[in-house]
Formats: C-alpha cells, sequence, structure tokens
C-alpha cells in the first residue's frame, strides 16, 4: 500500500460530533449551491417510520434546513406505513411508480436506484426504515463530509456495538454477515476495501453523478456491489465513513442471515468475474484486517492467517513404507 | 443561532394588534383602558384559529417529546435529559440559558417590556429507571412510550413556546421564564422546583405548571401531603421462642392493621393510602427486615401533624412491645397552599378550557405547583392532551386534543401577560 492509502483511515473517517454545528453546515451548502435528497427505502415498517420522518423533517428540514426533498419509497406496504409517513409530512412514492417503463422488480436496491430518478438531489442519502433510536446525525454525519470535501464522492455508516462497550475496547462494529463473510471477502480480495468498517451498513449518502453511473442490485448485494463498482472506477480517495455511534435495531434471525449472504456472494463473485479476478485468480492475501476503536481513534488489526496445507497421506513415502512393512 | 424575537416594539400597539386588528385600525385606544372582560373576549375568539395553526406547527414540540422522552431521567439523574433541554434553549435563542446548583434548567425570551416574568415550568424527571428501554413509538394519531406523558410532553411543549409565540405573531409584554426542573418527584420532594423559587432574581406575574396529561386538569391548590416509610428490623439477638414472636412480614401486617385504627375524618377531607411493602424473598425464610411506603394527603395541615405523631406513637409502642426496631421517616412533606377558585387566574383559566371545548377537573395536586404557590406566586398546573397506561412502559398520549391543550397553555400566557389574571 502507497503512503496516501496507509493514511485513508485518518483522513476519511469521521465521528459525527465534527458536524454539531448545523447552521454552519447548512450555509457552506448554500454557499455550495447543493441540494440534498433525502430517503427512505419502505416495506411495512409503520412501527418506526412515524418517528423516523418526524424528527428527521422537522431538525433537518423545518429547524435547519439542510435537506432539501424527504422521500419514503415504498415496495408496496400492506401496513400502515404509507399513511404514517405522508401524515408526518413525507413525500411518498411506490417504488412501481416510478419509471414505469422499465418495469417493476421489487426489492430495496430498487427502490434506491428508482430514487435516483425520482429525487432532484445532487446529493441523495439514504436511510434504513429500521432505526428505533433515529437521530438527525443519522443524516448530517453522511452529508457533511460531501458538503465540506469536494473530493469525497460516497459516504458509509458505521456504528459501535455497545455490547462489548465494557471491556473499554470497541471491536469493528460489523454485524455477524460482516465479520463472518464480508471482512474475510475483502482481506482476500480487496484488502483496501477492508478498511470500510461497515461495508453492509444500510446507511450512506452520495453523489448522483457516481450514482447514476453504477448498476443496482435490486436484492442484498445493493451495498456490497456500491462498494467493489466505486472502487474499481474511482479508487479508495472517494469514499469516507461517519461513526454515528449507537444504531438499535432489531435482530435478524439465522436463516435471513443466511439468504442475506448468499445475495452478497453472488454480487461479489459476478464483480470478480467482470474484473478477471475470478478467470486469472491473484495470489490470495494472507493478512486478515479488522478494526478498533479506542477513544476515538480507528486502528486496524492486521493477523497474518496462513492455512498452510500438508499433502494426501499417500504421496509421504513413510506413510506409504508403513503399509507394506505390516 | 436562531434568534425568534429580533426587536422590542412599542407596547401599546402590539398589544393592540394580538387580539383585535380591527380596534388597531379603527382606534388607537391604550390597552390600559380595555377592561379586563375585554381584553378576555379578544382572546377567546382567537382560540379555534390557535387550535389549526398550532396542529399545523406540531413538529415543534412533537420531535422534542420524543428526543427528551428518549433520554432515561430518574429522579435524581436527569442531568443528560436537562443538558439536552439547555442545548435547545440555546438553539432557540433565548436570553440566559442555565443549569442551577438544583439541576434545574432555565432560560428567559424576553418580553418587550421585562420588568416581570411569567413562569411556566415542566419537570424533566421520570419515574422510569433508565434499565428499561426508552423507545419512543410515532403512530398517526398517538405517541407511546415510557414518561411520554409524565412528563417528556410537558417538557417539550414548555421548550416549544418561544417558536410557537413566533408563529402565532405574539410578542409577550413579560419575560417568559421558562424551567425544566429537577428533582421534583417522589423521594425528591419538589427540591428542584423550590430551590428555583428561592434563587429566582426577577419577579414573576404568575406561574404555570405544564404536565403531559391530563387535558382539562385544572389544578390551583396544593394538597397537604405527608409521605414516609417505616422500616422494620427484627435484631440479631431476636428471642425466637417468646410469646408472639415472628417474622418481620407478621409484624409488618400487625403494623398495617394498627395503622388502620387511626381514625381518619371526613372533613377536612384527608386519605391515607399504603404505596409499597417490601418484605422477604423466599418461600420458607422468614425474612427479618422489611418496609413499608405511606401517603397522607389532607385539606387540614392539623390532621397531617396529628397523624404523624399518631403514626410515631404507634411505632414506638409496637418496637417496644414486639422487641423489634421500627423507624418512620418522613421523606416528603408538604403544607396546604392555594388560590381561591374565584381568583381571576383560575377565573380565566377555566374560560380558556371552556372555549377551546375542554372540560375543566378541579384537582388538587401534590406536585411543583405547591412550591410555586408556596413561594407567593398565583399559579396553577395545565394539562396537555388525553393519555392511556400512566406510568407504564407503553404510556400513550393522543394526539388530536392535543392541539387545544397547547392553545389553552398559550392563551393563558397571553392572558397573564395581559393582566386578566391578578387580583
Amino acid at each position: 500500500m502507497s503512503m496516501n492509502q496507509e493514511t485513508w483511515l485518518e483522513r476519511n473517517t469521521f465521528h459525527h460530533g465534527a458536524f454539531w454545528d448545523l447552521i454552519k453546515l447548512v450555509e457552506e451548502k448554500e454557499k455550495k449551491g447543493l441540494k440534498i435528497s433525502l430517503c427512505i427505502p419502505t416495506l411495512n415498517e409503520e412501527k418506526t417510520i412515524g418517528k423516523e420522518v418526524l424528527i428527521l423533517r422537522s431538525e433537518l428540514m423545518e429547524r435547519y434546513p439542510l435537506v432539501d426533498e424527504f422521500a419514503v419509497i415504498d415496495s408496496g406496504s400492506e401496513d400502515k406505513t404509507l399513511e404514517v409517513a405522508s401524515n408526518y409530512g413525507a413525500d411518498v412514492y411506490l417504488a412501481s411508480d416510478i419509471l414505469q417503463e422499465v418495469g417493476n422488480k421489487r426489492g430495496k436496491g430498487e427502490n434506491l436506484w428508482k430514487a435516483i430518478h425520482q429525487l432532484k438531489g445532487d446529493i441523495i442519502c439514504y436511510v434504513d426504515a429500521d432505526i428505533s433510536n433515529i437521530h438527525p446525525r443519522f443524516v448530517y454525519g453522511l452529508v457533511a463530509p460531501l458538503i465540506q470535501r469536494d473530493e469525497i464522492t460516497y459516504v458509509k455508516a458505521f456504528y459501535d456495538r455497545p455490547l462489548n462497550y465494557s471491556s473499554g475496547l470497541r471491536p469493528s462494529g460489523g454485524g455477524r454477515v460482516t465479520e463472518i463473510l464480508t471482512r474475510p471477502l475483502f482481506s482476500l480480495f480487496y484488502p483496501e476495501l477492508s478498511q470500510i468498517i461497515q461495508p453492509l451498513s444500510g446507511e450512506y449518502a452520495a453523489r448522483r453523478e457516481v450514482l447514476e453511473k453504477i448498476p443496482f442490485p435490486i436484492g442484498y448485494g445493493v451495498e456490497t456491489s456500491h462498494l467493489l463498482d466505486l472502487y474499481e472506477l474511482y479508487g479508495l480517495e472517494t469514499f469516507a465513513q461517519t461513526d454515528l455511534d449507537r444504531r438499535v435495531h432489531r435482530n435478524q434471525t439465522t436463516n435471513a442471515l443466511g439468504k442475506m449472504s448468499f445475495g452478497i456472494l453472488q454480487t461479489f463473485f459476478n464483480r470478480l468475474h467482470a474484473q478477471g479476478k475470478l478467470d486469472q485468480m491473484p495470489d490470495l492475501e494472507t493478512f486478515y484486517r479488522r478494526f478498533e476503536v479506542e477513544d476515538g481513534n480507528y486502528r486496524q488489526l492486521v493477523q497474518e492467517v496462513v492455512e498452510e496445507e500438508r499433502p494426501p497421506m499417500i504421496e509421504i513415502e513413510g506413510y506409504r513404507n508403513r503399509e507394506t512393512s505390516s | 443561532m436562531v434568534t425568534f424575537i429580533s426587536t422590542t416594539k412599542t407596547n401599546y400597539s402590539v398589544k393592540l394588534y394580538k387580539f383585535t386588528p380591527e380596534a388597531l385600525l379603527q382606534t388607537y385606544m391604550p390597552v390600559e383602558q380595555i377592561d379586563s372582560e375585554t381584553l378576555l373576549s379578544g382572546l377567546l375568539k382567537e382560540i379555534p384559529d390557535r387550535i389549526e395553526k398550532i396542529r399545523e406547527k406540531r413538529d415543534a414540540f412533537l420531535t422534542d417529546a420524543v428526543l427528551l422522552g428518549e433520554i432515561p431521567s430518574p429522579t435524581y439523574a436527569e442531568d443528560n435529559r436537562i443538558r439536552a433541554v439547555l442545548d435547545r434553549f440555546r438553539e432557540n435563542g433565548l436570553d440566559n440559558p442555565t443549569i442551577d446548583e438544583f439541576g434545574n434548567a432555565s432560560a428567559q425570551l424576553p418580553g418587550s417590556d421585562g420588568q416581570s416574568s411569567i413562569l411556566v415550568m415542566a419537570h424533566a424527571d421520570s419515574v422510569f429507571s433508565p434499565e428499561v428501554r426508552h423507545e419512543i413509538q410515532v403512530g398517526s394519531d398517538s405517541i407511546t412510550g415510557p414518561g411520554i406523558a409524565d412528563n417528556a410532553l410537558g417538557l417539550a411543549a414548555m421548550i416549544s413556546l418561544p417558536r410557537i409565540l413566533k408563529d402565532l405573531g405574539i410578542q409577550l409584554r413579560d419575560n417568559l421564564t421558562l424551567v425544566a426542573n429537577a428533582k421534583s418527584l417522589g423521594r425528591a420532594n419538589l427540591e428542584g422546583a423550590n430551590g428555583f423559587l428561592e434563587t429566582m432574581s426577577l419577579p414573576a406575574r404568575a406561574g404555570i405548571c405544564v404536565e403531559g396529561s391530563t387535558l382539562g386538569r385544572l389544578s390551583y391548590s396544593g394538597l397537604g401531603t405527608l409521605r414516609g416509610e417505616i422500616t422494620l428490623q427484627v435484631p440479631s439477638d431476636y428471642d425466637w421462642k417468646r410469646f408472639g414472636a415472628a417474622g418481620a412480614i407478621s409484624h409488618l401486617t400487625s403494623l398495617v392493621n394498627q395503622i388502620r385504627e387511626i381514625a381518619i375524618p371526613k372533613e377536612p377531607k384527608t386519605k391515607l393510602v399504603f404505596g409499597g411493602l417490601k418484605c422477604g424473598s423466599s418461600y420458607n425464610t422468614s425474612p427479618r427486615q422489611g418496609s413499608l411506603r405511606f401517603e397522607i394527603t389532607s385539606e387540614g395541615d392539623e390532621i397531617i401533624g396529628q397523624m404523624e405523631n399518631n403514626l410515631n406513637d404507634i411505632c414506638e409502642q409496637f418496637s417496644a412491645e414486639t422487641g423489634t426496631q421500627v423507624n418512620m421517616e418522613v421523606v416528603a412533606k408538604r403544607q396546604n397552599c392555594g388560590i381561591a377558585f374565584t381568583h381571576p387566574l383560575v377565573k380565566t383559566t377555566r374560560s380558556i378550557m371552556q372555549e377551546a371545548g375542554i372540560t375543566p377537573q378541579v384537582d388538587p395536586s401534590t406536585g411543583d405547583l405547591n412550591a410555586l404557590i408556596l413561594g407567593g406566586l398565583p399559579a396553577v398546573t395545565l394539562g396537555l392532551t388525553t393519555a392511556e397506561n400512566l406510568r407504564e412502559v407503553n404510556e400513550t398520549v393522543h394526539l388530536d386534543p392535543l392541539y387545544a391543550g397547547m392553545a389553552q397553555l398559550v392563551t393563558l400566557i397571553q392572558a397573564i401577560d395581559q393582566g386578566i389574571c391578578e387580583e
């Protein structure tokens, strides 16, 4: 890794606390003439959507005009998601009504993709609908690096895991799929991307000019594909990530995570294939990369994991001699 | 910073404009020459319009009710919620945002005249411990979560007043002093409110305590109250062979029976409530200690004094007769106080409620109102909306009645400001 890449983690990792001054942020946004759209993709989220729309709209549109457009794009909820969202002032769309000529596919990625067409902003911020401790930081923490640093085009969220907090150390903050699937895969094939602490988080903000240039898997692979495709196009330097502290959301069953992993693997291998990494397999990395956060500093832990192998026993002369002598 | 009130306009034209714009055009009669009745009827006429405007601006208080309600704030540990209130006072551009030595957050919205102030107070503590998951859910017509009614909503309403007044185009003559008081409930015995009143510098014209529930609540008197805890201990050298020997549970039940023998008068109205009994932890071991919590409320301070003496005597006698240690600790004590039903503040409040379609329910308070009235302020406690499951984790407030509740609060502040509520 070059010098530049060594310090990406320090230069492009933020904490939301750095952006508390929303008046200043709104001024900077207006000075640059940027418009920001907020998009929440939904499917049956009546329990949490009301609070998200109420808090984000009143804080980030009414009190501080950081967000110019607030849309809920729905995959056909059967509960009161749309009624509640519209009651609290969100623009509500059915994904199937947008760009009807391309047809309708059902999945979160579909809603994110169609948002690019439906929404007007120069920056689009995506926030999942299932956050039960919603707070304005989930939006301003992600759009602030885009407002302040022109070279940054895509900002991912990461969170802490309060479970292990008592030890004083916070682990890298991934969910189970991140730790078991994505981080090992990135360590093997895209070691630079392993610096993204929470590659699967559903909260991110990006400039229209990059979102419109990449394909969108409609299912579980959308977050992974964004990282791989934008990395291939622009490299690590245009990414940033923001620590949003704690995020509380519902727990998924192991079965659901298996399904999610299957979708991610499809997306991943499609990219490996397209980038020629499968046909001409490079030497696999032996460094496993994960993270530690301590006192606001982010430290990458690199551990060499060499899976040495022994040949089949039958190839060992001593073994064969043992067989014949007995 | 957002400054809501940027300039101070001359008093009379502004005052007049607030309630009768036509009158401003036709005459330039100064406010002082208009009698209270005319002033009040001008205010009452605006209530239906106020309710609708407040409904449109509801985000101003609903958001804070949720954000503040999700910060645990048990009595004696309100710091985090109080700091969040202070941040809001600052963001709203108020003067003197302060946390005082008692843990209360306060700030002022300067009035055009500023010679006196109107105090609006909402307690920041809640009955829920931090272990309870403070998650609030927002539905189309209700909000649910621990402490949302008592008193996250009241707190948020108080904080929102400068924004609401600005949106309604109201400029007060008095300063509006907003207080989020800590240490109100239970054992805290109104420590926060009392402390604030003692150290308050600017004279206040009147006070309003704001509670999330219940709409229609009208308290203008504080009920004499004594809260106490009796602890009973079976000593380590207790003679279990003596006649009548027993564990703490048996002793405490006998004690409860003896206390129930105390004659409770019908007049002045008096009530004794046993609110908690803690004793034992197993099936087969006699516990050695236990405690009993109770509250006496009475319209007669002398009755409370007599009953306190009776209880002390009973405890002492019980201790001597049974060989146990019995202690009574008084954790909170308040004397009766109040303003009259016919006080202009109460009368005006009733008129406002009636106009807003709210049925007043007179209910003496055992809360912060006592601190205000004993501190010499005419004061009332108001509730903002209807609620269910009070003090349960699924405490719920209804949104539809809330806008009338807010309109009554705003109109009462205006009435006080215009001098209608004075004797």
